[in-house]
């Protein structure tokens, strides 16, 4: 940490983008980015398609509890706030705060997953299995695939964190700091779409 | 530690200094989501006074604008040099935009 401080005048501010390979990295990433748009995007519509199509499990309207729902956009949308604060910490290269915000990120990363699992044992419980009906499993496909994504990030940024750690901050790692915070972006930018189309939407009519 | 590859950005990184920002943009940013979430939230809790397809269109609007106000700010989208990034992004929209209107298609007609 202090070696950063020592530097600090010399680095430049945008650590991330000090190479080529650093920017390349950030530039093939909003590609996959793109493709991973393509890919919710097809589950979206698949779940659209087959939303109606209950036979005898629950409809959507007696299933979601909106109030689970509420709380969980609340903490998905506050970690994507603190990935952006770490990305700012970045900027000052002040390790210590970058490592404090990117751990209160996976913490709430992993309160958003217990909210999950919660949320799918009580569907469960109620008779909205996998294989009920085509709407539950298009919104499980969707909805987990979502979930997927974040245990990914949690995991993901966890290992950054420990890089961190015993690498420091440097033209290597700062980079996938900033990647993984583009990352984190993209799944909550995904979850404001699930919570309108898949939960609000559920509850019209 | 690093000043085998220092000097040749030197140019670049006093050009790049001069566009420090604050956290202040992030903070309006998050402020606006939370709002836009809730207005999310108030418009099903007053539905039964709506129209559906007012309804529907919207919370489609809602989700539209909040991805927007992130991806400008969060990710950057307006900054400079992200012609590319935005690019894939609106081609990766498009492409998922045909997808649906495909699957409707297919299943409701």
């Amino acid at each position: 940490m202090s070696d950063a401080h020592v530097q600090g005048n010399t680095l430049p501010r945008e650590l991330e983008k000090a190479t080529l390979e650093g920017r390349n990295k950030i530039l093939g990433f909003w590609l996959f980015l793109g493709a991973e748009t393509v890919l919710f995007g097809s589950l979206f519509a698949t779940f659209l398609a087959l939303r109606d199509s209950v036979m005898d499990g629950p409809a959507e309207s007696e299933l979601f509890k909106l109030s689970m729902v509420a709380v969980a956009t609340f903490i998905l949308l506050t970690s994507s706030l603190t990935s952006v604060m770490a990305i700012q910490a970045m900027h000052r290269h002040n390790l210590k705060s970058l490592m404090q915000w990117l751990i209160v990120t996976v913490v709430l990363g992993f309160a958003f997953l217990g909210l999950e699992i919660y949320e799918f044992k009580e569907y469960v419980h109620e008779g909205h299995g996998f294989t009920t009906s085509a709407f539950s499993s298009a919104f499980y496909t969707l909805v987990g695939f979502h979930g997927a994504h974040v245990v990914f990030g949690v995991v993901w940024i966890s290992i950054i964190i420990g890089q961190l750690r015993t690498r420091g901050l440097n033209v290597v790692t700062a980079p996938k700091v900033y990647v993984a915070g583009l990352y984190w972006h993209f799944v909550d930018l995904v979850w404001v779409f699930i919570f309108t189309v898949v939960y609000l939407m559920g509850k019209v009519g | 530690m690093m000043s085998d590859q220092g000097t040749g950005q030197a140019m670049d990184v006093v050009k790049r200094s001069k566009a420090h920002e604050g956290p202040r943009n992030h903070i309006i940013a998050y402020a606006l989501s939370i709002v836009l979430t809730a207005l999310a939230f108030l418009v099903i809790y007053y539905q039964h006074v709506l129209e559906s397809w007012f309804v529907y269109g919207f919370l489609i609007i809602l989700a539209v604008v909040q991805a927007v106000v992130q991806g400008v700010f969060w990710m950057h989208l307006k900054d400079r040099g992200h012609l590319q990034q935005r690019i894939f992004m609106i081609g990766g929209c498009i492409i998922a935009f045909t997808a649906l209107i495909m699957a409707l298609y297919w299943v409701w007609w």
